[in-house]
C-alpha cells in the first residue's frame, strides 16, 4: 500500500517550510557576512559587534533579563502549581482560567500601564517614595524582568501543574513507605519527576522573553536589547545593506537555539511518562495556613491582570495627550472609530487568514508527525521547531529580505503579514493536533480502512471528525494570540494594513493615551470573549493551551 | 468466502524479522488461531494479511486471488481490534452500517443487513446508543457486527477478548465460535492465551520469534507438541535434560542427574547410549501410588519427597524433589481431602511411558 497522498502532503509542507522559512533565514545568515549588497564575504559585522559596547550590552541584557525572568517564574509559579495541585485551595478552576489570560494579551500593554502606575511620574510612585522605600521607577532592567515574570509565569505554572497532577499517588506512597518523611519524599521522589516540566516551562519563558520586542522598547529606556536593536538597525539602515541588523539577528537566533538544544539534551533521557492511576491526595489545610495559601495563589494570578483591568478603566476617561482626567467619557472610542476602524478590521482579517492557513497546514503536519512516523515525520517535527527559535523581529526582517524582490514580491502587502503570522502560529496548531492524535487510537482509522473506506476519506470522516473540538479550541487560541502579535508586525507594517497592536504601540510611543487605551481595550475584549468560549465550551481540550 | 494462503511471508522492522518466512494454508471456513507470546510476530502477520503492513517478501492469497499489494480498503477483510475501535462519535447503528455506506449499498438493504447483524450479536434495542453508553462486552459485539455485516472474505481478530474480564472472556469466546460456525467464515484469530486458543480453534499455529513452530489441531498441539518451545508454552510441562543409558527394542532408559527415567521404546528416534535428549512430562500425567504396588510395565515409577504443595480446591499442585538438583511439578486431579499430602512426605509417582515425550534439541542455541 502506498501512502501517496500523505507522502505528497508531507513533501509540500516541507517545501513550504524551506521556501518561507529556511531560505529567508539563510539569507539573513549570509547577509550578516556582507557589508553591502552582493559585496564580498567578510566578518566585518561581527567585528563591529565585538568592538561596540552597546551590542555586547544588548546581548548580555537580553540573556540576563530572560534568565532572571525564567528563574523568577520558577520561584513563583512552582509553589503555585504545588498548592493548586495538592491543597484544598478554593476556586481552583478560576485560578487556572485566570492564569491563562496573560499569555493571550500583549505584554507591552502591561508595560505601558505599569509605567503609568509606577513610572517616574506614576500614580503610585510618589506614594511608594513617601513611604521611604528607595524606589525610583519601573524603568530599566528590573522593570522589564518584573513584567516578563508576571506575563510569562503561566508557562511554568500550567506545565508544572499538569506534571504534579500526574505524579502517581502510589509513587509518593512508595517513597513514604520506604521510610522517608513527606518533605524528603517530595524532594527526592516528586521533584525529580516534575523537574522536566518545570524546565520546559522555564525554557518557554526564556525564549518568549528573549524575542520580546514591546516591553524593552517601552520600559527598557536606554538599555539596549537584542530584539529591539535588530529592529532599530534594520529600520535606520533601510535602503543600504542592513548587515549589522542581520548579524544581530543571527546572534539572537543563536541564543534561542542554544537554549532549545540545551533543553532537548537535558530532556533526552528524562521523559518520565506517568500513568497516574490515582490522582494525588489533596491535603486539607485549615485556618490561617489555608488562607495564606489561597491568598498567595489568587494574589499571584490577579496581580499580572491589574494592567489589563486598569486599561479598560481608563479607556473610558477623558484624556488630553498623556494627561488623564477622571471623568467618564466615550471620547477615546469615538476618536478611535471616527479616525478609522480599519486597524480593528485589519487585525481580525489578518488573524483569521493566518489561523485558517495554520489549520490548513498545521493539522496535516501534526498528522504526519504522529501517524506517519519515520523519516518525514521526524524532519517535519524538527522543521516546525524552528519558528519557536526565531524571534518575531528576525522573522520580519528575513521575510522582507526574501519577498522584497524576486519572483514573489509580497512585501508591502497584507499577505506578508498573514504569512509571518502563519509561520509563527502554525507550529502551535501542528503541536496541538499531534497531541490530540496521540490520544486517538490508530485502530479507529484502521477499522474504517478495513471496512472499505480509503485512507484519505478516513482522515476526513473519522480522524478530523474526532479532532474537531480540539482543532477549534486551538484555532480560537491561535486567533487570539495572533491579534496580540507585535514583534514581527512592527517590522512588516505596511500602509493601509496597520493593526491594533501597531496603533497602540504608536499611541504609546507618541503619548497619545486615548488612542492607545481605546485600542488596547478593544483588543482585550476581542481576546477575552473567545478565550471565555474556549474555557466554557471546550473544557476538555486543555491540552491546546500550551 | 475463501481460504487464505500465506506463502513465504517475511516482514522486517529494521534488522529484526518480526515475521520470518511463514507459510500457512488456511482452509475455507476454518477457524485458525495464531498463538504465541507477545512479540512473537502473530499480530504483525495478521496485519500483513489485513494490509496494514507490507511484507518484504512472499505472497498472500484469498482463494485464488492474490491480495498482497492491494490496499486494505479494497481487500474485503473484516477486522476486530483488541480495543474494539468502535467509532466514538457514531451510534451503534451508524457504526455497523459504516462499511455498508462505503460500499454504496441501498438504504433498505443497509437497514435490513444492519438489523440482522445486530440481532446476530444480540444488540437489538441498543441501535441509538452511543459507544460511551455501552459496556466492554457490548462494544466488542458492535465491533464484531460491524466487521461481519460487510460479508468479508475473511475475518481477522486481533486479541479481541483481552480487554474483557475473565468471566466475560469465556462467555464471548463461545459466542464468537458459534457465530463463526454459523456463518462459515474463514477466520484468523490472534491470541496469547493458550486456553482460549485451544477452546476456540479448528487449528492453531504456534509462533515464536517470527517463526511458526507448529501447526495442528488443538489436541495435537497439546498432546504431541512439535518441539520443546511448544511443549513449554502450551500448558505447563516438566522438561528434563537427560542422557541415554540403555536403548533396546524393549526398553529405553535415560538418566537425568541421578534419576533414572523410562521412555517409550517405540519412539521415532534412533537413540544410542550416551545421546543427550530432553524429556517432557506433563504434570497431570504423573500420579501418586503406593510404592509396594507394582503397576504394569507401561508405567514408570519415580521416588521423591514433597517440597511444596498448593491446594486449589478441585486440584492440588505439588513440587516433588526427585534428587538434589531435580524437581518436578505434579498436578493431582483426584485429591482425597482426608489425605492431603504434607511437605517432606516421601512419595512414589508413576507415569504412563507413552506420555513421556522425547525431544532432541540443542537448547543452548
Amino acid at each position: 500500500m502506498k501512502h501517496t497522498f500523505w507522502t505528497l502532503t508531507g513533501i509540500l509542507i516541507f517545501i513550504a517550510v524551506i521556501f518561507f522559512l529556511l531560505i529567508p533565514v539563510s539569507r539573513v545568515l549570509l547577509g550578516s557576512f556582507q557589508i553591502e549588497e552582493k559585496g564580498a564575504w567578510t566578518l566585518q559585522n561581527y567585528k563591529t559587534f565585538a568592538i561596540y559596547r552597546t551590542y555586547w550590552i544588548s546581548l548580555s541584557n537580553s540573556i540576563n533579563v530572560s534568565m532572571v525572568s525564567s528563574f523568577l517564574t520558577i520561584i513563583f509559579a512552582v509553589p503555585l502549581a504545588f498548592f493548586v495541585s495538592r491543597f484544598n485551595i478554593p476556586g481552583k478552576s478560576y485560578i487556572i482560567a485566570l492564569s491563562t489570560i496573560p499569555l493571550m494579551l500583549p505584554s507591552f500593554i502591561a508595560a505601558f500601564v505599569w509605567v503609568r502606575l509606577l513610572g517616574r511620574s506614576g500614580i503610585f510612585t510618589g506614594f511608594i517614595q513617601s513611604l521611604g522605600i528607595p524606589f525610583e521607577s519601573i524603568y530599566g532592567l528590573g522593570g522589564v524582568t518584573a513584567i516578563f515574570t508576571m506575563q510569562f509565569y503561566p508557562y511554568v505554572f500550567l506545565m508544572t501543574l499538569s506534571a504534579f497532577n500526574t505524579v502517581d499517588e502510589s509513587i509518593e506512597e512508595a517513597g513514604r513507605s520506604l521510610g522517608t518523611g513527606p518533605v524528603k519524599t517530595f524532594i527526592k521522589v516528586s521533584m525529580p519527576l516534575v523537574l522536566p516540566s518545570i524546565l520546559s516551562g522555564a525554557l518557554l519563558v526564556f525564549m518568549t522573553a528573549t524575542e520580546n520586542f514591546g516591553v524593552p522598547m517601552i520600559i527598557g529606556e536606554q538599555k539596549p536589547f537584542l530584539a529591539v536593536q535588530a529592529y532599530m538597525e534594520f529600520t535606520s539602515e533601510i535602503g543600504d545593506h542592513p548587515g549589522m541588523s542581520y548579524a544581530l539577528s543571527v546572534v539572537l537566533i543563536l541564543v534561542t537555539m542554544t537554549s532549545l538544544m540545551a533543553q532537548r539534551y537535558y530532556l533526552r533521557k528524562r521523559n518520565f511518562i506517568q500513568s497516574a492511576r490515582g490522582r494525588p491526595l489533596i491535603k486539607e489545610l485549615k485556618g490561617w495556613s489555608r488562607r495564606i495559601a489561597t491568598g498567595y495563589c489568587f494574589g499571584l494570578v490577579l496581580i499580572p491582570l491589574i494592567p489589563f483591568f486598569v486599561v479598560l478603566l481608563i479607556s473610558f476617561m477623558e484624556m488630553r495627550g498623556p494627561v488623564i482626567h477622571p471623568n467618564f467619557s466615550l471620547q477615546n472610542y469615538i476618536y478611535a472609530f471616527s479616525n478609522s476602524a480599519r486597524p480593528i478590521f485589519n487585525s481580525y482579517f489578518l488573524a483569521s487568514m493566518a489561523t485558517l492557513a495554520s489549520i490548513f497546514i498545521g493539522v496535516p503536519t501534526g498528522y504526519i508527525i504522529t501517524r506517519r512516523g519515520a523519516a518525514i515525520g521526524a524532519c517535519l517535527d524538527l522543521a516546525i521547531m524552528l519558528p519557536f527559535t526565531i524571534a518575531g523581529t528576525v522573522l520580519g526582517i528575513a521575510l522582507i529580505v526574501m519577498f522584497n524582490t524576486g519572483f514573489m514580491v509580497i512585501a508591502g502587502t497584507w499577505m506578508i503579514l498573514a504569512l509571518s503570522y502563519t509561520i509563527r502560529k502554525m507550529p502551535f496548531i501542528a503541536r496541538s493536533s499531534s497531541s490530540i492524535l496521540y490520544q486517538l487510537d490508530p485502530s479507529l482509522e484502521e477499522a474504517s480502512i478495513s471496512l472499505g473506506v480509503t485512507p484519505m476519506k478516513t482522515f476526513f470522516k473519522i480522524t478530523i471528525r474526532l479532532m474537531t473540538a480540539g482543532i477549534i479550541a486551538g484555532a480560537i487560541l491561535t486567533w487570539v494570540t495572533t491579534i496580540s502579535e507585535l514583534s514581527s508586525t512592527i517590522v512588516l507594517q505596511t500602509p493601509g494594513w496597520s493593526t491594533m497592536t501597531v496603533e497602540m504601540f504608536q499611541g504609546i510611543i507618541s503619548d497619545d493615551m486615548g488612542m492607545a487605551t481605546s485600542f488596547a481595550s478593544i483588543l482585550i475584549v476581542s481576546a477575552l470573549i473567545p478565550l471565555l468560549i474556549v474555557m466554557t465550551r471546550f473544557k476538555d481540550e486543555k491540552s491546546v493551551l500550551l | 468466502m475463501a481460504g487464505i494462503s500465506i506463502r513465504d511471508i517475511t516482514k522486517r522492522f529494521g534488522k529484526l524479522a518480526a515475521v520470518n518466512q511463514v507459510n500457512l494454508e488456511i482452509e475455507k471456513g476454518e477457524f485458525f488461531t495464531l498463538l504465541g507470546p507477545s512479540g512473537c510476530g502473530k499480530t504483525t502477520l495478521l496485519r500483513c494479511v489485513a494490509g496494514f503492513l507490507n511484507p518484504e517478501k512472499g505472497q498472500i492469497y484469498f482463494g485464488d486471488h492474490r491480495v498482497d499489494g492491494i490496499p486494505t480498503h479494497k481487500r474485503g477483510v473484516g477486522m476486530v481490534f483488541q480495543n474494539y475501535a468502535v467509532f466514538p462519535h457514531l451510534s451503534v447503528r451508524d457504526n455497523v452500517s459504516y462499511g455498508l455506506k462505503a460500499r454504496k449499498i441501498g438504504a433498505s438493504e443497509q437497514k435490513d443487513r444492519t438489523r440482522n447483524a445486530l440481532s446476530m450479536v444480540r444488540l437489538e434495542g441498543l441501535e441509538d446508543r452511543l459507544p460511551n453508553q455501552l459496556s466492554g462486552g457490548q462494544l466488542q459485539r458492535v465491533a464484531i457486527a460491524r466487521a461481519l455485516v460487510i460479508e468479508p472474505k475473511v475475518l481477522l481478530m486481533d486479541e479481541p477478548l483481552s480487554n474483557l474480564d475473565a468471566k466475560l472472556r469465556i462467555e464471548m469466546r463461545g459466542e464468537i465460535r458459534d457465530l463463526q460456525q454459523k456463518m462459515g467464515i474463514t477466520t484468523i484469530y490472534v491470541t496469547h492465551d493458550q486456553e482460549e486458543a485451544l477452546s476456540i480453534s479448528d487449528r492453531i499455529a504456534v509462533m515464536e520469534q517470527g517463526v511458526v513452530r507448529q501447526v495442528a489441531q488443538p489436541w495435537v498441539i497439546y498432546t504431541k507438541p512439535g518441539d520443546v518451545f511448544v511443549a513449554r508454552f502450551i500448558g505447563s510441562t516438566n522438561i528434563l535434560q537427560a542422557e541415554v543409558v540403555e536403548s533396546t527394542a524393549n526398553a529405553v532408559v535415560v538418566r537425568s542427574g541421578s534419576v533414572t527415567i523410562g521412555l517409550p521404546s517405540d519412539n521415532e528416534f534412533r537413540l544410542k547410549r550416551g545421546d543427550s535428549l530432553q524429556v517432557a512430562l506433563r504434570p497431570e500425567s504423573l500420579f501418586f501410588s503406593d510404592s509396594n504396588k507394582t503397576l504394569s510395565k507401561d508405567y514408570w515409577p519415580l521416588n521423591g519427597k514433597i517440597a511444596r504443595y498448593e491446594y486449589l480446591g478441585n486440584l492440588a499442585k505439588y513440587e516433588i524433589t526427585l534428587s538434589e538438583d531435580l524437581k518436578i511439578l505434579v498436578t493431582d486431579y483426584n485429591i482425597n481431602p482426608t489425605q492431603i499430602r504434607k511437605t517432606g512426605e516421601a512419595v512414589t509417582l508413576y507415569y504412563p511411558l507413552a506420555q513421556a515425550l522425547i525431544f532432541q534439541e540443542d537448547l543452548l542455541k
